[in-house]
């Protein structure tokens, strides 16, 4: 030893259980700043991600701008990827075909494909000469097209030939809508179809540089180019995601992400600073100690200091490592569950942030978190190591009030309440799990807002009849039945713009009917009456909408092709999937009422939910279904839908269960350091006839004390910060009002309750097997 | 009267090599209201003897009977019970409540008892220990010296058949220790208290009744008997 602060890894040894508790305590705080650090930031690079691989990587779209504008937009420094792009009949409402088929038609330029890294080019080359073009992957299997093959494009002004240069992935859209797809150089696209593009569908992509504040460089773009602002959009959800967007919404998501990351430091700290107060009071008969032997206060804090910063050498890394592991382990279940989406993404990535705020944090905390027991240990009168009442430095102030209750109730209360500091520290620490919970908690309202989660009725393909007539015959519902593949299939009926009296009114219904899946998924939405006489065919729903405001008993009037019909209202809806345009009703009848009223037997719409989700089975499908309907595969768009919400919930539901981790650790932590700090008084009281039911009475007390503070003063601040959030993220993007969070709430207090039950169990097993003897000659 | 009986006391810790033979054979037995001192080295083995008897640390062997009733048959819960009841500890280093008051710590064992303390008697031992001005003070604001004649009150309040006393005085200066071997022998005078004292002074043992000498882990009497004062 050549200086006295030598004795801190020494003393550090010897007392290794007294202060493992407390460096445990530092490594799970540091662990939850850098996991919940860590994993927002690989949620930001996951969701930029998709945004890229969703809607490109570009920054910001030009429209409408001249030749001079283009070729200085495309040399600018601060332009990284430049890309310009036409489409034709990208809304299938006008005249291109391919063999019959409705056809979208784009011309951009090579670099589309660093823009937009969801069109993957399968097979060829990207069409470099004059009349060569990309064909999509559905054309490609429908028409047996190869490389090389020429294919013939029918415009209202003639055919126009292309020779197939290569492959390309279909997108959502064009499998939902059934359509082809032939994308060709700009050069090919202006030359064959300059004249017949809307202006609005010229547009120009570009990505910045990195690390280019793009703000500033879109104002300076639009100052030196003299480019309107209107004609410059941005890619709100990428630029969301790099904390680069103009959008006021996305700032004060940005907000409340910063005030989330603030109340996850400070409960990082005062989880630290908790334990290290207990740490230093049950040591006040060592520090004592020192002073007796000579060393001054200043010496004392120092060692203190020293001593947290001697800990955090270990801790530090430990945390940091654990919560490196649980990011990769994220990472790769990302990378398992949605291999299209997170294939890049880095499976054993470091999250910078993460880990420098964990370690800040962490060293930082400890430090500071030293300064109040230094300064305590640091006033230790050199007498108490003589003494023999050095059990605690929060000694008691005043008497516990034995006279109402039992005396180990008694003492139990005031184990926690005696020091007002110590009980406002331990309360807040648990304050803070909940107040963390309900502000992690935003997230899954934001989530159930903002991102279209899949309905049970969402098909995977669908048959459709082209013009909307009740084409589709039941003979091919029948055989459609009979496919082993198939889970599900229903069909409807549509009967459009038929004309009604309802109370003495003239007005117009779109009539569909319904069989028993979609009756059992209506049900949810029945605002009144009753589901099984509209299944019987004995009466009608009626979905309530303004100017069609039903009554459960009224009589519809129905104008069919056999003259009148009388049908009653027998439920009433809030709304449907399907949307009957302004003015018009939505009625809903079954399959036989349906047929009785307007004759048709066939279907409309044939929707299919798939047990075997292969391109064979589709494809299967389609041959049986003919080229006469329209085919619809939404198996694309449902997987898109998928996955975003997946990731989104593993990040939110993650969140909230690393946040109730920190009560579940505080709680079970907090309680073993008070008891460990009172061990010897527990000792005593065990020799004197305490009973270990009645130290166990005096633990949950104890407990009980901290935990009703904790539930008091969390939900306090916590509902309050809650309706703020909720407000700034919710009410003023959707309107919807603020209400309490119940499920939020119960499933927080539950949490702690569990925990505080969970935290007893082990200091009583402590006591109990304790030797009395030991304990009290310690 | 025979108040407590201990029967061939064995203890013994650890294994093979290792093995330390802390009481051997002990056997001896205390009458009510003698008060008894064992004396002997650092490490002879008088504490072990104190801790078993006081129902702290079980023996390897043999038995000890305290008003007739054997304190190892017991569960361990009514073992509690019976040391609540019927012994009485006066530490070294008085192990007092630090979050209740003078009175509260001396009917604590009673309060564990859920019994209502008798106030006349509560009077009566704070009179006796000099405490009535400083019934409301915490430990934390008593001397040495008055703390321990609070863990003295508290040995006392239930009237137990026994009072086991580890070097009472251990922690205290000349006068107080005075002060407190006065009270013992007063309570073992006066209420007819059975006390055990443990101590290394050889002056104190000037004023019990009996000396017991234990040395390597082997008990002998020195001689004495009750109400025969060896000075």
């Amino acid at each position: 030893m050549k200086n006295y602060l030598d004795l801190i890894p020494i003393s550090s040894k010897i007392h290794r259980r007294q202060t493992r508790m407390t460096r445990w305590c530092i490594v799970i705080s540091v662990f939850l700043v850098a996991a919940v650090f860590g994993m927002a930031d690989m949620f930001l690079q996951s969701q930029k991600n998709m945004a890229k691989m969703e809607d490109g990587a570009w920054h910001v779209m030009f429209r409408e701008l001249d030749e001079e504008q283009t070729a200085l937009l495309a040399v600018r420094p601060e332009v990284k990827t430049f890309a310009r792009y036409a489409a034709t009949n990208y809304k299938l409402d006008r005249d291109y075909k391919v063999e019959g088929v409705q056809t979208v038609l784009c011309g951009f330029d090579e670099t589309f494909f660093a823009i937009y890294p969801g069109a993957a080019l399968l097979d060829g080359s990207f069409p470099k000469e004059m009349g060569e073009a990309l064909v999509s992957e559905s054309m490609r299997v429908r028409l047996g097209l190869f490389v090389g093959d020429e294919v013939e494009v029918e415009t209202p002004d003639g055919s126009l030939r292309f020779r197939v240069s290569g492959i390309v992935e279909d997108t959502a859209m064009m499998l939902q809508t059934d359509a082809f797809g032939v994308f060709m150089n700009t050069e090919t696209y202006l030359s064959c179809f300059r004249d017949v593009t809307l202006q609005e569908d010229f547009v120009y992509y570009v990505e910045f540089v990195p690390r280019c504040r793009i703000q500033r460089a879109i104002r300076d773009i639009c100052g030196q180019l003299h480019i309107p602002k209107e004609m410059v959009s941005e890619n709100a959800k990428l630029m969301g995601t790099m904390m680069q967007s103009s959008d006021q919404y996305i700032w004060k998501l940005y907000l409340i992400a910063l005030i989330l990351a603030v109340l996850v430091a400070v409960a990082g700290m005062i989880e630290i600073w908790g334990s290290m107060n207990s740490s230093v009071a049950q040591r006040t008969e060592f520090f004592g100690m020192m002073r007796c032997l000579g060393a001054t206060a200043k010496q004392v804090r120092h060692y203190v200091r020293m001593e947290a910063f001697y800990w955090c050498l270990k801790a530090i890394p430990l945390g940091l490592f654990a919560s490196v592991v649980t990011v990769w382990g994220l990472c790769r279940m990302l990378q398992t569950l949605t291999p299209t989406w997170f294939s890049k993404m880095p499976g054993f990535g470091i999250s910078l942030p993460g880990l420098v705020c964990g370690s800040l944090i962490g060293l930082v905390t400890v430090l500071a978190a030293s300064r109040m027991p230094a300064r305590k240990a640091s006033e230790v009168s050199p007498l108490t190591a003589v003494s023999g009442n050095a059990d605690t430095v929060f000694a008691a102030k005043r008497a516990a009030h034995t006279g109402r209750m039992h005396v180990e109730t008694a003492l139990g209360l005031h184990h926690a309440s005696g020091s007002r500091k110590h009980l406002i520290l331990l309360t807040s620490s648990f304050a803070f799990s909940i107040i963390l919970f309900l502000g992690f908690g935003i997230g899954v309202d934001f989530m159930g807002h903002a991102i279209v989660t899949l309905r049970p009725y969402t098909p995977d393909v669908a048959i459709v009849s082209p013009d909307n007539s009740c084409a589709i015959p039941d003979s091919l519902y029948q055989d459609l039945r009979k496919n082993a593949h198939i889970k599900r299939i229903f069909g409807r009926s549509f009967s459009y713009d038929l004309p009604i009296r309802m109370c003495g009114e003239n007005k117009t219904v779109m009539l569909l009917s319904y069989e028993d899946y979609q009756f059992g998924w209506a049900e949810e939405d029945l605002r009144q009456g009753d589901m099984e006489s509209v299944r019987d065919g004995e009466g009608v729903l009626v979905v309530d909408k303004t100017g069609f405001e039903p009554e459960i008993g009224n009589e519809i009037e129905l104008e069919t092709k056999t003259g009148a019909r009388k049908v009653r209202i027998a439920g009433i809806l809030s709304h449907t999937p399907f949307d009957s345009g302004e003015n018009v009703g939505t009625v809903i009848c079954s399959e036989d009422l349906f047929l009785q009223i307007t004759g048709e037997t066939g279907y409309t719409i044939l929707d299919i939910q798939l047990w075997d989700q292969s391109d064979s089975v589709v494809e299967e499908i389609r041959q049986m279904a003919g080229e006469t309907y329209r085919f619809s595969d939404s198996r694309e768009s449902n997987r898109e839908t998928r996955a975003v919400y997946f990731t989104f919930s593993l990040f939110v539901y993650g969140f909230l269960a690393v946040v109730a981790l920190i009560a579940v650790f505080n709680m079970i932590n907090t309680i073993a350091m008070s008891v460990s700090a009172r061990m010897r008084q527990y000792g005593a009281m065990r020799a004197i006839g305490t009973s270990v039911r009645q130290l166990q009475s005096m633990i949950a007390a104890e407990t009980l004390t901290y935990l009703i503070g904790g539930l008091a003063e969390g939900f306090l601040f916590g509902l309050p910060l809650h309706y703020y959030l909720y407000r700034q993220a919710i009410t003023e993007r959707w309107g919807d009002a603020w209400s309490l969070p119940v499920w939020e709430c119960l499933v927080i207090g539950a949490v702690m309750i569990i925990s505080a039950v969970a935290a007893m169990t082990g200091p009583v097993r402590r006591i109990r097997d304790m030797s009395v003897v030991e304990t009290i000659s310690l | 009267m025979d108040i407590m009986e201990v029967n061939d006391l064995c203890k013994t810790y650890g294994k093979g090599e290792a093995k330390v033979e802390a009481l051997k054979h002990v056997s001896f037995t205390l009458q009510k209201g003698e008060f008894a001192a064992v004396i002997g080295e650092s490490g002879s083995g008088k504490s072990t003897l104190l801790n078993c008897i006081g129902a702290l640390d079980e023996p390897t062997g043999g038995r000890i009977l305290i008003d007739g009733q054997d304190l190892f048959a017991m569960t361990e819960e009514k073992r509690t019970i019976f040391r609540r009841r019927n012994i009485g500890f006066i530490f070294q280093s008085f192990h007092l409540i630090p979050e209740l008051n003078v009175e509260q710590n001396i009917i604590f064992p009673l309060l564990l008892d859920y019994k209502k303390p008798d106030a006349g008697r509560v009077e009566e031992i704070l009179d006796v220990l000099g405490l009535k001005e400083r019934r409301s003070h915490l430990p934390g604001q008593l001397s040495g010296g008055q703390q321990q004649r609070v863990a003295i009150g508290r040995a006392l309040i239930t009237r137990p058949k026994l009072i086991l006393a580890d070097e009472p005085t251990g922690n205290l200066d000349r006068k107080n220790s005075q002060d407190v071997m006065e009270l013992l022998t007063m309570a073992s005078g006066q209420f007819q208290q059975t006390i055990l004292m443990i101590t290394h002074n050889p002056n104190l043992i000037t004023s019990v009744d009996r000396v017991m000498q234990v040395s390597d882990g082997v008990l002998s009497n020195l001689g004495g008997h009750i109400n025969e004062k060896l000075s």
